[in-house]
């Protein structure tokens, strides 16, 4: 799955398993710096998605003064 | 008979002055005080309203009683006047809603123990809202400042919502009715939205008296969708708010429990990253320090090693020193070297001496 056809939650799991990672007894210091460059590009990612997302407020035409 | 008078009929009579009322005040809204009230057959509600000048007759049916009144409430009823074919003349009213803040109160409170009575308030029926929705509905007056709070706060928050906003009067007699109506369009949609946000901003008791409409109030809690009731500042509490899934102390506090703050995700996600560098650093600073620890043991092992060798050297070299025969010959004992037979040549080696000489006899010790 390409990073940039995820969505926001989907990305914000895979930052919270990396972060869990550097927690975990799975840790090894070879593979650190790689998943912290991981985790940079995904909160960066987050970020850049989260700014770009805009509202669509659609005011519907119904009136409702009768029934 | 006077000619120019107008000679009509009982009914005629009566329609023409029906026609002439209604032309004159197709609506009426009078305030007085209940008296004689009482609903008959569970349909028709009759009652007088009066003042220290006169009284008049009501007639409205039970559908259209939204609050509850008692004699001697003051209320202000929306009415049009007729005159009946017996003769009786009477209002016959379309809605009407306690007058004053002490009369606005006392329904606020018969109802609400009425609904509550009723389960209508009761946590358990309470639902949660969407952590994230996607499809939201609105509905507000498109007009009001509570309803552009709540727009511009939900804009500064979050993005990528689907907000279908139904316009409607927040206020007023025809208030109740809209919002409910709008209740019901967003709950026959086929793309159901995840959560309904009624709103309105600050107003007096008689402007929030909307939010107390009892039709309106089981509109709320009978919908399909989740409810999010955001009416007044902080302290007005609405029979709307209590019905609803979730109450918002204001319409910008309803943006607030609608959908997360993304700067306070943007802030969140970069501290965790940014934690992370430490951590590594430290796991490390760990190993690092690990590694040196196994390389001070290894050293500390060599050492003691070395140490075990150095005084073993030691101990053998001054065990052979002890052994060497020229520390003998030095405390004056001699080495002889030679056959000891009588007459036979032999050397005597001192410690700074050699001697020649010769056997001359020889006995065995005793």
């Amino acid at each position: 799955m390409s990073t940039e056809k995820r969505s926001i939650a989907e990305k914000t799991a895979q930052l919270d398993e990396l972060v869990s990672w550097f927690d975990s007894d799975a840790f090894e210091l070879e593979q650190a710096l790689d998943k912290f460059k991981e985790a940079e590009k995904l909160a960066a990612e987050i970020e850049k998605d989260l700014l770009a997302l805009k509202n669509e407020v659609n005011v519907i035409k119904k009136k409702f003064d009768e029934a | 008979m006077d000619e120019s008078s107008l000679l009509l009929s009982v009914s005629d009579f009566i329609a023409v002055t029906n026609q002439t009322l209604e032309y004159a005040y197709p609506t009426v809204s009078v305030e007085g005080e209940v008296a004689s009230f009482k609903v008959n057959q569970g349909k028709y509600v009759f009652f007088d309203i009066k003042d220290q000048g006169g009284s008049i007759g009501c007639f409205m049916t039970v559908w259209q009683l939204r609050v509850p009144i008692e004699d001697g409430m003051k209320v202000i009823v929306t009415a049009t006047p007729k005159l009946t074919q017996w003769g009786k003349f009477s209002l016959t009213v379309r809605a009407v809603r306690p007058s004053g803040e002490g009369n606005l109160k006392k329904s606020f409170e018969l109802l609400r123990a009425k609904l509550e009575k009723e389960g209508l308030f009761a946590l358990e029926r309470k639902r949660r809202l969407p952590e994230i929705p996607h499809h939201v509905a609105v509905i507000s007056s498109t007009d009001a400042a509570g309803y552009k709070d709540f727009i511009k706060i939900v804009n500064d928050r979050w993005g990528g919502l689907k907000i279908d906003v139904a316009h409607v009067q927040v206020q007023g007699v025809g208030a109740p009715d809209q919002i409910l109506r709008a209740i019901k369009y967003f709950n026959e949609q086929e793309d159901l939205p995840e959560v309904i946000v009624i709103i309105r901003g600050g107003g007096s008791a008689d402007d929030l008296s909307a939010f107390n409409d009892e039709l309106l109030v089981r509109e709320i809690a009978a919908s399909r969708i989740p409810t999010l009731v955001g009416v007044g500042h902080e302290v007005d509490v609405s029979l709307a708010d209590l019905a609803a899934d979730v109450r918002a102390a204001t319409p910008s506090n309803a943006a607030q429990l609608l959908v997360p703050d993304k700067n306070e995700i943007i802030r969140n996600v970069r501290h965790r990253v940014t934690l992370l560098l430490p951590r590594t650093i430290q796991a490390l600073e760990r190993g690092q320090q690990n590694l040196r620890d196994t390389l001070e043991t290894a050293l500390a092992a060599i050492r003691r090693r070395y140490d075990w060798y150095d005084d073993h050297i030691r101990y053998n070299r001054r065990v052979l020193s002890e052994l060497d025969p020229r520390k003998v010959l030095a405390r004056g004992y001699a080495l002889i070297r030679g056959d000891l037979t009588v007459g036979k040549a032999i050397e005597i080696e001192k410690s700074d001496i050699l001697i020649k000489a010769e056997v001359t006899h020889v006995d065995r010790k005793a």
